[in-house]
This record gives C-alpha cells, sequence and structure tokens, in this order.
C-alpha cells in the first residue's frame, strides 16, 4: 500500500473541569493513495476527536501528545509531518482545504447563513488557487454541476438555507472539493439525511473519489454504509482502534468480539428471521474509561482476571490486518 | 459554575449515601447547593443581608436619629476612631474632640477639632428611648460617644449624622425596591399569566400593549407619573406612591418572560389532563402551571431589584421621588448634586457607595439563582 | 422588500399612535390642569384674587373644558398639522420655541453617544470573547457589572469630581460659558464638538457595558459554530476567518437593539443632563416635569419616544439587510 496519511501512536488528552481525559490513546492508522478508509464506531468512540487531530482542528484544552505522529505525503510528494506544524502556520493552512477536505454531518451548520454558497467555494478555491475571481466563480459552478446540482448558476448565489437537505450537503462537498485536495475526510456525511439521498450522496461520494483519484477518510457508525464506500476499515471503541483491515475480510470474519456485535445488528434481507441484537450495554464516558480491555465490561467472551486487568496488544493477522484482544493472543499461544 | 453531577458510581458506604442523598433531595435543595458553590452569590448574599439587617434595626445600629442635627459640627468631616495619636497610644479607640473659638476676623464663634481631647468610643451607650421598627423599645445604641457625638462618616450642612442617615435610607431604599417588585410581580402575573394562559388575541393585544410601553424611555416615564403626585401629600403617602410607580412601570419585561413561559408549560400533557377534567382556568394556572416555573420567576425577581432599585435613586436625586424629611439614598444624594457641594463634603457621597453595592450583590444574587435553577447553566 | 418595509413602516405608525394616547395621559396626569396653573402664575403676587369663574373663563376660552377625546385630537393634530405643540405655561412662549435648536443637540448628542458604543463595545466585546478567560476578559467583564451598578449620572459626578480635583476643571455643559448664546457658527460647532466627548462617553457608559457582554457572549457563540471549524478546514487565516465569519454575525444582535439603546441613552439623559449642566431636551423635561409644565414634557417625551421608535424601524431594515435568514416577504 502506497499511503498518503499515516498516523502512529496518536493520542489526544483534554483538559476538563472534572479533569483530564484521554479520549484518543495510540491509535494507529494510514490511508492508501486513492483507497478509502473507514472509520467506525458508535457515537463517543473518538472518530471525530481523531480526524479534528488530522486536521489540527482541536479546541484549545485539547494537546496532541508529543509522541504522536501525523505524516501526510502532499500532493508535490513531501512528506509533512501535521503534528509538528506550528498553530496558524503557512503550511497547515495550505494543507487544511487544499490538501485535506472535510465535510461534517450537518451541512447547515457547515456553512455560514450570512453568505451565499458561492461566496464561500470562490474564498477557498482562490486561498489555494492562482485563479482569479471570475476564474473561481466558473470552477466553483463547474464543481456544482459535477456534483449534481441542476441549475449551477443561480444555485451558486443562493444561502444554504435555501437549498434542500440532500442539495446542501452536495454543495458542502462540492465546497470540500474545490480547491483540489487529494485526501478527503468526511465526517459522518449523510447521518443527517434521508434514506433515499443517503444512498445517492454515497454513489456521489464513491463516483468522486473514483474520478478525481482521491483519497478518503469515511467515518460513520454503520458498518453498512462501510461495505458499500470504503477498502479498509478501522473500527473504533472508547478511542482506541480494536481492530482493522480490508472491509471484505474484516466483515467476513471479525476477530474483535465488539466487530461481530456491530456486524450483528445491522439489518439484512437474508437474515429477517432473526431478530437484530444490539451490543449490550452502553459505550462509558470519556472520563469512565475501565481498566484493562475497554471494551471488557460490555463484552460477553470477557477473560474475568485477564480483560478487566491487562490492555491487549495489537495481534497481526496479516501484514494488513489487525485487532487487539486477549482471546486472540490465547488462542495464538494454544496453537503455537 | 459545573452543575453538580451525580456521584460516579464507587464503592464506599459515604459515597453512597451520598448518593441517594443527591438522588432524594428536593428541587430546592438541589437549587440551594447549587447556589452555594457560587462565591460570588454567596458573597453577594453576605452583603445583602448585612445591609437589610442594617437597615431593619437602624433604630440600634445608628447612634443618632435621621433628621437629628449637631449644630456645632456642621458640614464636618468623618471621625475615624483611632488608637494612637501624637499623645500616645491606647486599647481604647477614640476621636478627638471640639472646642468652639472665635474667628480672629470674623468673630463670629466657630467649632474647631481639639486634637488634645480624647473621647473613647462606647458600646452599648445609654440613648434617647426609640422603637425598633416601631414598636419594640429600645434605650441603647451599638456605639456612640458619651457627652460629645462621633460621626463616623461626618455630617451634611445641617449637622445630621451621615453614616444613621444611609442606615435609615437603606431601609427606605430597599423596602420600597421590594414593595415595588412585588407590585410589578403582581401585574405582570395577572397581565403575562392571562396572556400565556389564554393565548390568541388576548395574548396578541397584550404582547403589542407591553411592547408599546416598553418604547417610552424609563425614567422619563417614571418621571412623568412621579411629577402627577400631589405636592401636600404625606411622607408616607409619597412612599406608597412611588412603589405603586415603581411597580407600574416595571411589569412589562416580567410579563412578558411569565408569558412565554407559561406558552412553553401550556402544552404540557398534564396541563391538559387537568383541563380535561374539567378544572377552572384559575385553578389550572396556580394549581399546575406555577409550581413548575416558580424558580424562574425568583430569579427574575431578584434580576429586576436593581432596577427598582436605582429608579428610586434616579428619581428622589432629582426631586420627582421621595421628599426630604424621608431620607432614602437618593434623597441623601440630593445634597450631593453640586459640584461644590461635593469638593467640600465628599462624604456626602456615601450613600452612592450603598447603591453601587446594592445593586450589584443583587446582580451576582441573580446570575447565581439563574446558574443553580438552570440545571443545564453549568454544561455550557 | 416592498411589503417588509410597508408592514414595518404601518407597524411603527401604530406604535406612535398608542405612544402618543400614553404620552397624553401622563399630561392629563397632575392634579390640577392648565388653566389652575396659568392663573395662578399670572395672578400670584399681584394682589389679586382669582375665583373659580375667572379661572373657568380661561379654561373655556383656552378650550380646556372640552372631554379628553376631544382635546386629544385637537393636540395631536396641531402636531402633525402644523407642528405646534402648544403654549409653555411657563415661559407664555409655544413650546418650538422653547425647544428651539435643542432637538437637533439632543441628536447630536445620540449620534456621538450610539457612535461611541459602537466604536468601542464592538471590537472590545470580540477581542473578549477571542481571549476569553484571559486577565483583560475578565476586567471587562468587572466594568461590565460596574456598568449596571454605577448608574450615568453618579458616573458624571464621581467624573465632575476628580476633574475638579486633579484638573481645576469644570467638564461640564455642551458649551464654553459665552458660546451658549451664540449664534451658530463652525467656531460654535467646533466648541460643541470638543465639549460633547464626555457628555457622551457618561451617556453611552451603561449602554456599552450592556453591549459588550452581547457582543462578547454572541461571538463565544459563534466561535464554537460548526460554520467557523468548517471555514478553518478550508484553510481561511485566522484574522480573516474571526472578521468574516463569527465577527460578522455577532454585530447581529448589536444591530438589532439600536432602538433599546437609544431608548436606554434617553432613559438616562434628563438626569445626566442635570449633573452635566446640558442644555438640551432632557435638562428640559426634568425642568418642565418639575415646574408641572406638561405641555412642554408632554413635546419632549412624545419627541424622544418617536426617535426611539423611528430608530427601531431603521434598525429592523438594517437587519433585514444584514441578515439573509429574516426572510423579506413578512
Amino acid at each position: 500500500m502506497d499511503p498518503i496519511l499515516q498516523v502512529e501512536d496518536l493520542t489526544v488528552a483534554f483538559r476538563t473541569e472534572e479533569g483530564p481525559i484521554t479520549p484518543i490513546q495510540g491509535v494507529n492508522f494510514a490511508v492508501g493513495r486513492g483507497r478509502t478508509l473507514g472509520l467506525v464506531g458508535e457515537s463517543g468512540s473518538g472518530k471525530s476527536v481523531t480526524t479534528k487531530a488530522l486536521m489540527r482542528l482541536l479546541p484549545g484544552n485539547a494537546r496532541i501528545d508529543p509522541q504522536s505522529q501525523i505524516r501526510y505525503r502532499a500532493k508535490s510528494g513531501e512528506w509533512v509531518d501535521i503534528h509538528r506544524l506550528r498553530d496558524g502556520a503557512r503550511k497547515l493552512r495550505q494543507i487544511r482545504g487544499g490538501e485535506i477536505g472535510m465535510i461534517f454531518q450537518e451541512p447547515m451548520a457547515s456553512f455560514s447563513p450570512v453568505y451565499t454558497v458561492g461566496n464561500q467555494m470562490v474564498e477557498s478555491i482562490r486561498l489555494h488557487t492562482s485563479l482569479n475571481r471570475r476564474e473561481a466563480r466558473a470552477l466553483a459552478i463547474e464543481m456544482l454541476a459535477k456534483v449534481g446540482l441542476s441549475n449551477p448558476g443561480q444555485r451558486i448565489d443562493q444561502y444554504a438555507h435555501e437549498l434542500s437537505g440532500g442539495m446542501r450537503q452536495r454543495a458542502m462537498i462540492a465546497l470540500a472539493l474545490s480547491a483540489g485536495p487529494a485526501l478527503l475526510i468526511a465526517d459522518e456525511p449523510t447521518t443527517a439525511l434521508d434514506v433515499t439521498i443517503q444512498a445517492q450522496v454515497l454513489d456521489l461520494m464513491r463516483d468522486l473519489q473514483r474520478d478525481l483519484g482521491m483519497s478518503m477518510i469515511f467515518i460513520t457508525h454503520d458498518l453498512g454504509v462501510i461495505a458499500q464506500i470504503a477498502q479498509d476499515v478501522a473500527v473504533m471503541y472508547l478511542g482506541t482502534i480494536v481492530e482493522k483491515g480490508p472491509v471484505r475480510e474484516v466483515l467476513k470474519a471479525p476477530q474483535h468480539p465488539y466487530t461481530r456485535g456491530l456486524l450483528r445488528a445491522i439489518p439484512s434481507l437474508d437474515r429477517l428471521t432473526h431478530r437484530l441484537s444490539p451490543v449490550p450495554g452502553d459505550i462509558p464516558g470519556p472520563s469512565e474509561r475501565p481498566p484493562g480491555c475497554p471494551f471488557h465490561t460490555r463484552c460477553t467472551e470477557a477473560i474475568a482476571g485477564v480483560c478487566d486487568r491487562l490492555e491487549p496488544a495489537e495481534t497481526m493477522l496479516a501484514p494488513d490486518r489487525s485487532a487487539r484482544c486477549h482471546l486472540l493472543q490465547t488462542a495464538g499461544r494454544a496453537t503455537a | 459554575m459545573a452543575a453538580i453531577e451525580p456521584p460516579r458510581r464507587s464503592q464506599t458506604d459515604s459515597e453512597r449515601r451520598a448518593r441517594e442523598r443527591y438522588y432524594s433531595a428536593s428541587q430546592w435543595t438541589l437549587i440551594w447547593w447549587r447556589f452555594r458553590r457560587h462565591r460570588m452569590a454567596m458573597a453577594g448574599a453576605a452583603v445583602l443581608l448585612t445591609m437589610a439587617l442594617l437597615g431593619l434595626f437602624a433604630e440600634f445600629f445608628a447612634p443618632y436619629g435621621p433628621t437629628q442635627r449637631n449644630a456645632t459640627y456642621l458640614n464636618g468631616p468623618p471621625q475615624m476612631p483611632m488608637f494612637c495619636d501624637h499623645n500616645g497610644c491606647t486599647l481604647r479607640p477614640f476621636v478627638h474632640g471640639t472646642r468652639t473659638e472665635r474667628d480672629p476676623v470674623t468673630l463670629r464663634s466657630r467649632t474647631v477639632p481639639d486634637p488634645e481631647i480624647r473621647n473613647h468610643l462606647q458600646f452599648f451607650v445609654e440613648a434617647p428611648r426609640t422603637r425598633l421598627m416601631g414598636f419594640i423599645p429600645v434605650e441603647r445604641r451599638l456605639f456612640g460617644l458619651e457627652g460629645a457625638q462621633l460621626h463616623l462618616w461626618g455630617t451634611d450642612s445641617l449637622g445630621r449624622d451621615i453614616f444613621s442617615r444611609t442606615l435609615y435610607a437603606t431601609r427606605t431604599s430597599l423596602s420600597i425596591g421590594v414593595l415595588g417588585v412585588l407590585i410589578s410581580f403582581f401585574l405582570a402575573l395577572s397581565i403575562g399569566g392571562a396572556a400565556g394562559y389564554f393565548g390568541g388575541a388576548a395574548d396578541y393585544a397584550i404582547q403589542r400593549l407591553t411592547e408599546i410601553i416598553r418604547v417610552i424611555p424609563v425614567i422619563p416615564l417614571y418621571m412623568g407619573l412621579a411629577a402627577a403626585m400631589p405636592r401636600e401629600w404625606s411622607t408616607t403617602q409619597v412612599y406608597f406612591a412611588m412603589t405603586l410607580i415603581l411597580g407600574a412601570v416595571g411589569w412589562p419585561t416580567l410579563a412578558r418572560r411569565i408569558r412565554s413561559q407559561l406558552l412553553s408549560i401550556r402544552s404540557e400533557d398534564y396541563v391538559t389532563a387537568a383541563r380535561l377534567s374539567g378544572a377552572r382556568s384559575s385553578r389550572i394556572i396556580a394549581q399546575h402551571m406555577l409550581p413548575s416555573f416558580t424558580s424562574f420567576i425568583i430569579v427574575d425577581l431578584v434580576i429586576s431589584f436593581p432596577y427598582m432599585i436605582l429608579a428610586e435613586t434616579a428619581l428622589s436625586f432629582v426631586g420627582l421621588g421621595l421628599r426630604p424629611p424621608a431620607v432614602s439614598w437618593g434623597v441623601m444624594l440630593q445634597d450631593a448634586q453640586s459640584i461644590r457641594a461635593i469638593e467640600q463634603a465628599p462624604w456626602l457621597f456615601i450613600p452612592a457607595g450603598f447603591v453601587v453595592v446594592a445593586v450589584l450583590a443583587f446582580t451576582v444574587i441573580g446570575d447565581g439563582l439563574r446558574d443553580a435553577a438552570d440545571p443545564y447553566a453549568g454544561a455550557r | 422588500m416592498a411589503r417588509f418595509f410597508v408592514e414595518r413602516f404601518l407597524g411603527m405608525l401604530v406604535t406612535l399612535f398608542v405612544v402618543s394616547i400614553m404620552v397624553f395621559i401622563i399630561m392629563e396626569l397632575p392634579p390640577g390642569d392648565y388653566a389652575d396653573r396659568f392663573a395662578f402664575r399670572k395672578f400670584s403676587g399681584l394682589g389679586i384674587t382669582v375665583t373659580e369663574a375667572d379661572i373657568q373663563a380661561i379654561r373655556v376660552e383656552l378650550g380646556l373644558d372640552r372631554p379628553a377625546v376631544e382635546r386629544y385630537f385637537s393636540w395631536i393634530g396641531n402636531i402633525v398639522l402644523r407642528g405646534d405643540f402648544g403654549m409653555a405655561y411657563a415661559f407664555e412662549t409655544p413650546v418650538t420655541r422653547v425647544i428651539g435648536d435643542k432637538g437637533w443637540l439632543t441628536l447630536g448628542l445620540l449620534v456621538v453617544t450610539l457612535l461611541i458604543t459602537y466604536v468601542v463595545a464592538i471590537p472590545v466585546g470580540i477581542y473578549a470573547a477571542v481571549r476569553r478567560g484571559s486577565a483583560p476578559d475578565y476586567a471587562l467583564t468587572v466594568v461590565s457589572y460596574l456598568g449596571l451598578a454605577l448608574p450615568n449620572f453618579m458616573l458624571a459626578l464621581v467624573l465632575l469630581y476628580f476633574a475638579n480635583r486633579w484638573f481645576g476643571a469644570s467638564i461640564g455643559g455642551l458649551f464654553s460659558p459665552g458660546m451658549q448664546q451664540a449664534p451658530w457658527s463652525p467656531a460654535k460647532l467646533w466648541d460643541l464638538i470638543t465639549h460633547m466627548w464626555l457628555p457622551a462617553l457618561v451617556l453611552a457608559w451603561s449602554a456599552l457595558a450592556y453591549q459588550i457582554q452581547t457582543v462578547r457572549a454572541t461571538m463565544l457563540d459563534e466561535l464554537g459554530k460548526l460554520s467557523v471549524v468548517a471555514a478553518r478546514a478550508r484553510g481561511v487565516p485566522e484574522g480573516k476567518l474571526l472578521v468574516k465569519y463569527p465577527a460578522r454575525l455577532a454585530v447581529n444582535p448589536v444591530v438589532s437593539t439600536i432602538g433599546f439603546d437609544v431608548n436606554r441613552i434617553f432613559s438616562e439623559l434628563p438626569i445626566v443632563a442635570a449633573v452635566l449642566g446640558l442644555t438640551e431636551l432632557g435638562e428640559l423635561l426634568l425642568r418642565a416635569y418639575l415646574d408641572l409644565d406638561m405641555n412642554v414634557a408632554g413635546a419632549i417625551l412624545l419627541i424622544l419616544t418617536t426617535i426611539i421608535v423611528v430608530m427601531n424601524f431603521v434598525s429592523d431594515l438594517l437587519l433585514a439587510w444584514l441578515d439573509p435568514r429574516i426572510k423579506l416577504g413578512g
């Protein structure tokens, strides 16, 4: 795999009134050039914090651990250590938008209500290219057409609140792509949409990714969506990646009890006779992270005395496939 | 301020008890707990309580009556009790006395301070009989001098003791605020309640009316009403008229808040249930709707206090409110109106400090109560 | 746009109509009427006994014996049609003469006060929000508490005292002595400008404290919005980002409360004017109330309120122009 982004040992801590919390602990993953990585987990698992950390968009009370490494391969071919960039550095600004684009769950809130869609697109294009105002506007219209908005010449002068939900998310995608990023981070882009529109937007994103040769990080809580759009998947639970690998293999043979639980919770046509079984229990708050394996409080296969004491190490199952579970280690030891 | 969170899961007994106490506490206990953690608000409450007590028992704390004059000490500067002077030190605080001498130029007799006389401060001194709050007789004052007069904060041009007058003024100004707030609350509750409960056309009409009343600048409006008070009215009549005026002008803001609260509660299920079971409107409002937003009302009442106090002070200050011989902060500040007066006797400005401190205290208490009454306030 | 404009304009007229009724009621409130006061003033000290019949004669002559409704319509009709506010009894001249150029002075003072308020409050509020929790932010919070607790007229007294003590200067008034009666000239205008900033600052005091807090709160709210994060994620430089996204929206509540600020400033005006010796409408209003010259008082109250209502209208229009979310269709 030719990586465009490598994240090693990412740890993020927040200062809060109730004391420090660490919602992200030792996260490792890589995104391949031209591939899509799906990041899956329940809300509160740290998916959004992870992607915000990649763009250095965390709030002031957050701190990225000095051990962490976020390395990005720019279009020019050089490697940029994002974790080392100064706040407000020129390079960071170039990366934001120009190299890595980002779209969010709520398209309405992502647009400023007092500027037209075109205003914000032209701003972004002119920040990252040398186009003049008129050329930037032409490009913006072209992008709006590309994401499938009818009448783009007219839409460009509308405000976000004048568009429908699906159109807004398309406009948001156009805005994120307008400066030609090589990597797109999509934070639950379809969650707030109707089911039919969800499918349309997913198709659109898949097509765009293929046509533009982009890489993508796609965040969702829905493994079903992952199957449709991603080639690789990483499953997060309470700030750590519990399992990752190529989508087909992970879905076919999940190794971590949590991944298996998520899979059982997906409705599917060939299992209509079974009741859906959600993962039991609730995800603990970030300040109540259990000792040992973070999942042991909800795991039906937990080994008493082991899972609640020791944090499981990463077990490499294949060069591009791994999981963090004591069951795998004991199984591995038994066969060895 | 962070809202109190339920204690975390843990094993010790005391913590479990604390948790049980938390879950079984009533709404008011919870509010009190949260309020207690608000240090500024607690300080404000302490200051206000002190003021209220000083004012309430002014007959005991003030060495002299509000209109009692000391003809030998006109426009006299504050006398600070001291322990040391050029004659050495003592453990009993004292102030210097005065003597009368003839001015060598004008030949008029005048009072000058005499650093050779020491008048020692005495506590619980005997004094002419007065009645606490008008009915409990007292024959002692907290402190004073024997055979001379002590003016902690100086005197005005008539020789009246500023300290004593300020305490009596505190009583008047605070009580006028309380009555004003109660009257405006009563009006706001009836009018805003009607608007919020009936909705529709009544609501629309009342809404527009309150909007329009709020367009007229407040103090000129107060002044217009106050100017209409007949000059020959007695102090008591003026006092009650003032509370009415304050209440009459203050209600629209409160009414709007009550209305919007009521509108949101009106659609709750238990109100519908009460209506379906045939309860009368007034009963539904009083029995079912009021209790659920009492805490909001209390916060609003506390917040509207400063406006009452400031309005009274402003009106009395320009001579349209209370008039001498009544004493309020505003009436006292009348003497500090001209630049010459403040130049010669800056201590006349002391009551202004009381106004500022009282308003500040009410404001921080209001903020503390608002945070305490709103369980989500801390999350933001 | 046209419909929005017409609707707001009609709303303004209705408000003015109701306000004029309330002003009229206030004028009628004091015991006795214009005839009583007129008679008392005219004949007192002349040794003439005034009988009830004399007063009644004056009353009939001035049309004061008519019912209140009729008198209201003749009062408001004269104002609207002829700009005639009736007679000021204390001066025995028309109210318009008594008011003279004081209306313009008041308007000028108002404009300068508003300018000071916004020029200071908007940047300071934004700064406090961006530097949230810093020492300047806390200092500003304390100042805003004081803005409510220390009424403007007390601030005026304090400033008078210290100006006198430290500089030996008298800082009151709108003009230098001698300039007051002079005809309008560039020199007089300059004199006015050099005198006006201090009263304007005193008048701006509480509005300023309030608006700093409003701007700060809105700005804090806006800073946390997703649209700001999204703009940052597009690489917009921080300075430009602050101005274009959150600050642009933090101005909206200020614009929407212009009428409210004018109200607050006019509310403080009479007392501040009395303390600082400003010869404009506020001071005249106070004197009129003290003299029970209700024709003058009513005229001024109506003028001040009209300015407020018009400013409300202007602020509505400005806000509609600034915020595309407000549907212009109504």
